[in-house]
C-alpha cells in the first residue's frame, strides 16, 4: 500500500435533491488512526459507505487501498474491513458460525480457518460463548465479535462507524488499547465519532458539519487555530465554537 | 463468482432455516397436510348420491325400480318420505341431493306399455355434482328404458333389436376416471409453490428488517452469488418436499407415475427454480416479512391454484383469464406432470412446457440479479 490509504477529491454524494455529502477532500496516511467526527446526519455514514464501496458517490473522485472508488468496489470491499455499530452479526448464528461466514465470504484459504478463528477467540475473549446464539451475548461482547470478523482476513485498513456509541467507559478504553495495537502492527485505522473526547486518540482527524468539512488536522492544531486563546479548551470546546460561527 | 462464498451464504441459510420453527412447520407439516386435505377432501367425483324416494305407488315394480337404484354404486337410497312435501324437506337441510317420485299407478302404467312418468328433483346448488348427477340418473333410466323395451318386444314374438347407435365408451390416460389422479400432480405443483415462493419471500426481507442487509453489501458478496446461496438449502427442502408427496402419492392413493422418474425431477427442478426466484425477488423488492409473505401469496400460490389448470378448467375461462393462465408457471408444470403421471408421455412430446419454464426460470434469475445489484450488491 501506497503512504495514502484513503484519498478523495470533491466527494458528493446526494439522494435526490438533498445533499447529504457537499464536495469533501481528504486523505488518510497508511498507518495513523484518522478520526472522521460530525453531529448525527452531518454526512459521517454517507461517507463511510461510499469509502467502503457500499455506495456510489455522486460525483468526484477517490480511491480506498489502492482501488478506484467507482470502478472498483469490489476490490474494496475484499481489502478493508469494515465494522458499524449499526449493523450485526447474524444473532440466531453462534459466534463460531459467524465466523466461519465470514471466513467463507472473504474467501479465506480453509487451511488458514483453524488459525484464524483461534485468533479470533483469543483476541476477543469469548471462547467461552462460543456456541451459544449471539442474540445471547450482551453488547460489549457482540462489538468485539464483529471487530473480529472485519479482520478476519487480515486488512490492513479498517473503517469503523461508531463503534463506540451505547458501549461502557471500560469497554471504551479496551476498545481504544486494541485499536492502537492494531495501528502499532500498520493497520490503518479510520473512525467515525460523535464523542469529541475519543478525538483525543486520532492523529489526525477532519470535522464535519451539515455535508461539509469545517476543519482538518491534528486535534491540537484544530483546537489552536479556532480557539487560540483558550489553551485549556478541548476539541468540543473548538467543534462548538465552529458550530456557532456557521459553515465557513 | 467463487464456490465458497455461496457455500458460506447457503450454509448461514440453513442454519436460519433449522433454527426456525415456523419456517420448518411450513416446510414439512403444510406439505402433509395439502396432501391429506386435498387427496382426501377435494374428490371431484360424484359416486354414493344420497338419494331419497317417495313411492307413491307400491307395486312390486316400484319396489324393484328402488332397489336397483341404490345397488347402482352411483346412489344411495338413505330415505323413503312418505311425500313430496317431506322430500322438500330433506333437500332443504342438504340431507339428499337427488329426489326420486314415483307417482300412483307407475308399475301399473309400465305393466300397460303406457308411458309412467318418474319426478326427479336434483339439487342444483353445487353445478359440479348436479350435472354429474343428472348424467347417471339420465343414464341409469335409459338402461331401464332399454331393458323394458326388450322385454316388450320379447313379449310381442319379435326379434330383439337392437339400438342403432350405440355408443362404447373407453376412457384413456385416466381410465377409472379418478381425479385423485389429476389432483396429485396439482397438489405438487401448489406445494412447490407454498414451500418454494413463500418460505424464500421472507429470506431477504428478513435481512433487512434485522439490519444485516447492510452487513452483505459491506462484503465482497456478488449479486449472483447471494442469489445462489439464498436458493440452495430451500430448493433441496422444496426437492425434499416434491419426494414426499410422490410417495405419498402412491402410499395412500396408489397414483404410480407412468413415465420416467427423472423426468419427472428434471421438471420439479426447474419449476422450484420459478418458484424460489420469485419467492426472493418478492422479498428484495418488498423489503418486509409481511408484505412479502401476503405479496407471495396473491401472485404465486391463488394463480397456481385456481388458473393452472387444477381445480377450473382453462378451456372454461374468459379469454383474458385464459391469456393470463398462459402466465402462471404452474400451467405448464402441471401439463409435463400430467403428460408423465397420465398419459406416458416422453420429452418429445413435452418439451414446449419444458422450455416455457426454463425460460420463465431464466428471467426471474436475471430479474433477481439486476434487483440485487441495485441493492449495491
Amino acid at each position: 500500500m501506497d503512504a495514502e490509504a484513503v484519498a478523495v477529491t470533491d466527494l458528493v454524494k446526494r439522494f435526490g435533491r438533498f445533499t447529504a455529502v457537499d464536495r469533501i477532500s481528504f486523505s488518510v496516511r497508511a498507518g495513523e488512526i484518522f478520526g472522521f467526527l460530525g453531529p448525527n446526519g452531518a454526512g459521517k455514514s454517507t461517507t463511510i459507505r461510499m469509502l467502503c464501496g457500499i455506495i456510489t458517490p455522486t460525483s468526484g473522485a477517490g480511491h480506498v487501498a489502492g482501488f478506484d472508488l467507482f470502478r472498483g468496489s469490489e476490490r474494496i470491499k475484499q481489502s478493508i474491513g469494515y465494522m458499524s455499530q449499526k449493523f450485526s452479526l447474524y444473532p440466531d448464528l453462534t459466534p463460531f458460525e459467524n465466523i466461519r461466514f465470514y471466513l467463507g465470504i472473504y474467501n479465506v484459504p480453509p487451511p488458514d480457518w483453524p488459525e484464524r478463528i483461534e485468533w479470533v477467540f483469543t483476541m476477543t475473549r469469548l471462547s467461552t460463548v462460543r456456541d451459544r446464539p449471539t442474540r445471547e451475548l450482551p453488547p460489549g461482547w457482540r462489538q468485539r465479535l464483529a471487530l473480529g470478523c472485519a479482520l478476519l482476513h487480515r486488512p490492513r485498513l479498517l473503517f469503523l462507524d461508531e463503534p463506540t456509541s451505547g458501549v461502557d467507559p471500560i469497554t471504551r478504553r479496551h476498545f481504544w488499547d486494541f485499536i492502537r495495537q492494531l495501528t502499532a502492527q500498520g493497520v490503518t485505522v479510520f473512525v467515525t465519532t460523535h464523542y469529541m473526547d475519543e478525538a483525543r486518540h486520532c492523529d489526525r482527524v477532519v470535522m464535519i458539519n451539515a455535508g461539509r468539512i469545517v476543519a482538518a488536522g491534528s486535534p491540537a492544531e484544530i483546537v489552536a487555530r479556532v480557539l487560540p486563546d483558550r489553551p485549556q479548551a478541548d476539541l468540543g470546546d473548538a467543534f462548538v465554537a465552529l458550530m456557532q460561527r456557521g459553515a465557513p | 463468482m467463487t464456490l465458497r462464498r455461496i457455500q458460506a451464504i447457503a450454509r448461514k441459510e440453513y442454519y436460519h432455516l433449522i433454527r426456525d420453527f415456523r419456517s420448518l412447520y411450513l416446510a414439512f407439516i403444510i406439505p402433509l397436510l395439502l396432501i391429506l386435505l386435498f387427496g382426501y377432501a377435494l374428490s371431484l367425483d360424484v359416486e354414493h348420491v344420497p338419494t331419497a324416494v317417495v313411492d307413491h305407488d307400491r307395486t312390486p315394480e316400484s319396489r324393484d325400480f328402488i332397489l336397483r337404484l341404490d345397488a347402482s354404486v352411483y346412489f344411495d337410497v338413505v330415505a323413503r318420505p312418505p311425500s313430496a312435501a317431506a322430500l322438500t324437506e330433506l333437500l332443504d337441510r342438504n340431507r339428499v341431493i337427488l329426489g326420486v317420485v314415483i307417482p300412483p299407478g307407475w308399475g301399473a302404467g309400465l305393466s300397460a306399455d303406457r308411458v309412467a312418468p318418474l319426478q326427479i328433483v336434483i339439487d342444483g346448488s353445487d353445478p359440479n355434482t348436479a350435472g354429474n348427477t343428472r348424467a347417471f340418473i339420465t343414464a341409469f333410466i335409459a338402461r331401464a328404458n332399454e331393458k323394458n323395451l326388450l322385454d316388450y318386444l320379447n313379449r310381442q314374438g319379435r326379434e330383439p333389436v337392437r339400438p342403432p347407435v350405440e355408443g362404447r365408451f373407453r376412457v384413456w390416460f385416466n381410465e377409472d376416471l379418478e381425479s385423485r389422479n389429476f389432483i396429485v400432480p396439482g397438489i405438487i405443483a401448489v406445494i412447490i409453490m407454498i414451500v418454494g415462493a413463500l418460505l424464500t419471500s421472507l429470506v431477504i426481507a428478513r435481512e433487512y428488517e434485522n439490519g444485516t442487509m447492510e452487513t452483505i453489501r459491506s462484503l465482497p458478496v456478488r449479486a449472483g452469488e447471494f442469489f445462489l446461496g439464498k436458493a440452495i438449502p430451500y430448493f433441496f427442502i422444496t426437492l425434499i418436499d416434491v419426494l414426499v408427496a410422490i410417495l405419498m402419492g402412491q402410499v395412500l392413493f396408489g397414483i404410480v407415475m407412468k413415465s420416467s422418474f427423472w423426468l419427472m425431477i428434471l421438471a420439479s427442478t426447474v419449476y422450484i427454480l420459478v418458484a424460489l426466484g420469485t419467492g426472493l425477488l418478492i422479498s428484495v423488492k418488498t423489503r418486509s416479512q409481511l408484505v412479502a409473505n401476503q405479496l407471495a401469496v396473491l401472485v404465486t400460490y391463488l394463480p397456481s391454484l385456481l388458473l393452472s389448470d387444477f381445480v377450473f378448467p382453462q378451456q372454461n375461462m374468459p379469454p383474458v383469464l385464459q391469456a393470463v393462465s398462459k402466465l402462471v408457471p404452474a400451467t405448464y408444470y402441471i401439463d409435463i406432470l400430467n403428460g408423465l403421471y397420465l398419459r406416458s408421455l416422453s420429452f418429445g412430446q413435452l418439451w414446449p412446457s419444458f422450455l416455457m419454464l426454463a425460460l420463465m426460470a431464466a428471467l426471474i434469475g436475471a430479474l433477481n440479479i439486476r434487483a440485487l445489484q441495485r441493492e449495491g450488491l
